[in-house]
This record gives C-alpha cells, structure tokens and sequence, in this order.
C-alpha cells in the first residue's frame, strides 16, 4: 500500500511540474490573456516567421492549429465547442459550408489589400463576388514525369497517356473526381460534365488505359515518383514542386486539353470571438510582401499579382506552376454536382478499378 | 523520402526552438500521466464493486458494461464524447482529451486489477477479519497489497493507451490545445519534416532509459524481498 501511494505521489508531482512547466511556455508565447487569434489551417502551410511579424505589428496573439482534410475541419466548426477565427478550406468546401450557413460574410472595407489579388482569381463560382472568401493559394492538377526514364519523350496532354510505350508506368490517385475528370477532358468535355453519354465514354476511354496503370495510389505518389518507381503520375501542382524538389529528373505539366484548378482560401468560421483581429489577419496575409514570404516558403502558387514581383524571377516565370493566362482560361475549379452526380461519378470509378482486359 | 548527406544536430536545435512543438509533446504526456493515475484509481475501485457484487447477475451486467468502451471502436468512442461534450458545454481543450481518455482507459485498468482479485483466496480475507482487521485495514493491508501487481500493470497499460491513442483525440481536442498524434497526422499534407524524427528518436531513447531503470528496480526489489516473502 505504501509503495502504491508512493508512486502515486511521485506521478502527481512529476505531473504538476510538467504542468508548470508547460504553463510557462505557453506564456513566454504569449497564449494566455484575451487578445488571441485562432487560426486552423493545414499543417506547416505558413511561414512562421509571418505569425510572429503578425503578432509584432498588431499585439494580437495567434494560436496555430492544425487539420489534415476539409471535411474534418468541417466537423469541428460544424459542431462548435472551439472558437476559430479563420479557417483556410478548399474551394469545393466553401460551397458546402455557405449552404450550412458555417461562415461569417467579410467586410470589404476592412480589406484593402484585396486590390492585389489577380482579378482572375476573384469572384468565381464557389464564391460569387467573394463574399466569404479570399484565395490563400492556388494551383493546378496535372501529370509528374520522369523523362529520364521515358526516353526524353515529352508529355503535353492527356491523350499522351495513352502511348502505349507508357506500359505499366502511369500511377492514378485513388480519388473518383480526378480520374474521371481525366478522361472527360481527355476527350474535350468539362470537368463538371454531367451528361451521362460523356460520362460513359470517358469511361470507356479511361478502361482502354488500364493497360499502362501501374497503382493508383493516395498520398504516397510523391514518394514512388521520386523513387522512379513509376514514370507518370498524376498530382496537384503543389505536391509536384515537393516532388521535383525531391527528385531533380522529374518535370511537371499542366495538359493542353484544360485540368482542374484548385483554391485554398481564407475563411471566417461562425465560431469566430475576435472578428476585428481576424479581418487585420487576412488583409495582413493579402499584403504582397507577406504573401511573397509566404509562397516563397511554402512553394505554392500564390494569387496575389503584387506579390510576384517580390519573389525569385526564376519561380515566377516558371509556366509550369504560374500558367499563362490562355492556359488558365481552361482550367475548370470542380463545381459542387449534388448528391446524385457524385455517387454516379464513384460507380463509374469503382467499375473503372474493377475493369479488367 | 531525405537523401542522407551526413550526421547532423540541426534538426535536434530546430527542434528545441519550436516552443509549439514542445507545448504539445508536454501536453501529450501530462494528459498521459493523469489519465493514467485517475483510471487506475477508478478502475481499481471498480474491479472491487464487481468483485463484491452480491448477486451474480449484477456482477455480469457490470462486467459487461465495462466491456462495452473496449469492444466499441475508438472512432465511435471519439465521436460520441465530442457530441457529448459539445451538448454539455463543455469547451474543447485539455480537460475534453483528459476526460475522454480517462474514460477508455478505466476498462483496460479493470480488466488488469480483477484477474488478480479472482485469484485471491477468500480465506485470506476470512483470516484477516478473524484477527480483528476491520474493513479499511482488509482493504489496504490485505487486498491492495495482493492486488497491487495488477494496478501496476493497469497503470503503465493506461498511460500507454493514452500516449498513442489518436482517434479519440482528435476528435476532442481544439483550441489550441492538440496533442503528438493529432499534430504529426495534420502535418501528412504537406510531408513530414525531420523535426518529427528527432523528436522520435528522443522519445524512443527516454522510453528506453525508463525500461532500463525499471529493469534495475525490480531486480533490487526482488534481491531484497529474498524468498517470495513479501515485504511491506
């Protein structure tokens, strides 16, 4: 019994000096006292060194968290119990959370740095007139290569897949939009097509490529490609600057036919407590200097025009992840199709995966 | 995924100047410790009310209730107490993840101390009550020193639930409060950076140390205690 007790003791006071401890630290940071700001983002998507400027030039204290998938940050706002004041979801998301009535509408007038932003990247059709949302960074889906190990051959476009000295070479994301919306394009329709007829022979066009599928795959494509596992694969321009960085051979493109154009973007939730503080953060992130030190250090596109003229003229002139503006008149941002679409979609998909010759 | 160019301290000194990273791997121990330390306590009282339950019904519908945290899965778990919690008003944070792992440790900690219980001789209580103990000394002087293997091993069971348990986790922590799982998982998106490796092998090297030190004290005890006699 007094050996129990004795542990005991001991683990109450180790506990309550790493309480202590941990209590110090979060003040030297400054995370107890009022004036805070919550900010829930995707992991390790912005350069620290911003939250501390941020916090220099307003007083306000940020706390950063964390999520790893729009739908899990939609259940945490959804079901309330925390108090984010800004939250940076994926286009297709938005739409989903305005219809939930989860976000707060912005005022324009406490933004003026909106003026910066590429007005091809305002106003668009999951948030007209912007009223909720402002674009964080954005980017493009396309198809990594190895030429190296193609043979110098170049791909520019989709139907280039097809080659059939692509063998056994092509890795797909185990996603029903993408690989669809591959194959629509592939054949010149849009990637928000719903007619069933075009929905069938994207289909029927996707199964002859079967021959040349390596694996379709999740998040571990980045890996694979830069251990030329595979010579193909396909992926989101921010994962293919990650990849390449990785693997110097490899080469990314946009194809010709029109792709998938993506948004993060910066929200304000309903659970917000500090709205003031939360309009200063996202008019701060708008300022071309910031978003400049942003996307130098993410690697990301960013949508902020001033900004480009502060980074590296080597990444901004780099068509491969700041497309043209004739390229990016093609590119579609995945319209939400409703419940019955999307499950079509996933039967095509899941048929696809099945098929075999 | 890193090429290896060499032997390097780098990211052991990033890793000490991410104050966030720290707070966290602090906070995923604290929560560990005491949820550890109140389910044992808990667990242990409740093996006893099951072990005394007069009527066998009562015994069985106890010991099946209890049973119920450890078939169901942790997703099901993490996703009712976040209901739970949100409805009850209750803010997420720390005491939310303390709470919740306390809940699906005491089980585990039962199912550890009651073996031990059942193994244990009725007579022995019969003796002590013959000799004058009344209840308080029966329990601790005779059934708690009996049992006490079990609540040790029902103890570090615990705290090891708790330090790798993610799914309940994540769905019960939020501002600002997270713990090591939670944030490794949110980093996957944008890959993993070496800090988190560091951090691994520190935390594999401490877990290493402690075995090691208790391989070191039950050797002692066990010196000292000679023939099986046991000492208190």
């Amino acid at each position: 019994m007094k050996k129990l007790l004795q542990f005991f003791l001991t683990i109450v006071i180790v506990s309550a000096a790493l309480l202590m401890v941990n209590a110090n630290l979060n003040s030297s940071q400054g995370y107890s006292g009022g004036n805070t700001l919550t900010v829930y983002n995707w992991g390790d998507y912005i350069d620290p060194d911003l939250i501390k400027k941020f916090e220099k030039e307003t007083g306000i204290k940020v706390i950063y968290e964390t999520f790893d998938s729009n739908e899990a940050m939609m259940t945490k706002i959804e079901q309330g119990g925390t108090n984010y004041d800004i939250a940076i979801p994926s286009d297709y998301t938005i739409v989903k959370m305005v219809k939930k009535g989860l976000l707060v509408p912005l005022d324009h007038s406490k933004l003026p740095n909106l003026v910066h932003i590429d007005q091809r990247f305002m106003d668009l059709s999951f948030d007209p007139g912007n009223k909720y949302s402002m674009p964080y960074f954005w980017g493009t889906a396309g198809i990594v290569y190895n030429p190296k190990m193609l043979g110098g051959k170049k791909i520019t476009s989709w139907n280039d897949l097809w080659d059939p000295d692509l063998k056994n070479q092509i890795l797909l994301v185990d996603s029903a939009r993408e690989v669809i919306g591959m194959g629509l394009n592939s054949l010149g329709y849009s990637l928000n097509d719903t007619n069933k007829q075009h929905l069938l022979a994207a289909k029927k066009k996707l199964d002859s490529l079967m021959p040349n599928v390596k694996a379709i795959v999740g998040d571990e494509i980045k890996i694979l490609l830069a251990n030329e596992e595979a010579a193909v694969g396909f992926t989101w321009s921010g994962e293919a600057s990650e990849t390449i960085s990785n693997n110097e051979d490899l080469d990314y493109v946009v194809p010709k036919e029109g792709s998938n154009v993506w948004f993060d973007n910066m929200v304000i939730p309903k659970t917000v407590k500090n709205i003031g503080g939360a309009h200063k953060f996202i008019n701060f992130m708008l300022d071309p200097k910031n978003a400049a030190k942003n996307a130098e250090y993410v690697g990301y596109s960013t949508p902020n025009k001033k900004a480009l003229s502060y980074m590296p003229k080597d990444v901004v002139k780099d068509k491969r992840f700041y497309p043209a503006p004739e390229l990016t008149d093609k590119l579609e941002v995945y319209e939400d199709l409703g419940k019955k679409n999307i499950a079509y979609f996933n039967e095509l998909f899941l048929e696809f995966k099945m098929h075999q010759d | 995924m890193f090429d290896f160019k060499g032997f390097s301290m780098q990211w052991y000194r990033e890793l000490f100047h991410d104050t966030r990273m720290l707070i966290i791997v602090l906070n995923t121990i604290i929560v560990a410790l005491l949820s550890a330390l109140f389910s044992t306590i808990f667990g242990m009282l409740g093996a006893l009310a099951i072990y005394n339950a007069k009527k066998r019904q009562t015994k069985n519908m106890l010991l099946s209730l209890n049973n119920v945290l450890i078939v169901s899965p942790d997703v099901i778990i993490g996703a009712s107490f976040l209901i739970l919690f949100t409805i009850a008003g209750v803010k997420l944070g720390f005491y939310s993840v303390l709470l919740s792992h306390i809940a699906f440790s005491i089980p585990i900690v039962v199912l550890m101390v009651l073996p031990k219980l059942m193994e244990m001789s009725p007579s022995l209580i019969d003796a002590a009550r013959d000799l004058g103990a009344n209840s308080w000394d029966v329990l601790t002087k005779v059934i708690i020193p009996f049992i006490s293997p079990g609540i040790f091993a029902g103890f570090f069971m615990a705290l090891t639930y708790s330090l790798d348990d993610f799914s309940v986790t994540f769905f019960v922590t939020g501002n600002g409060f997270s713990t090591l799982s939670v944030e490794i998982y949110s980093l996957a998106r944008r890959g993993i950076s070496l800090n988190i490796n560091a951090l691994s092998a520190l935390l594999f090297l401490v877990t290493l140390l402690l075995v090691v030190i208790y391989h070191f004290i039950t050797l002692r005890n066990n010196k000292a205690s000679g023939l099986g006699v046991q000492k208190r």
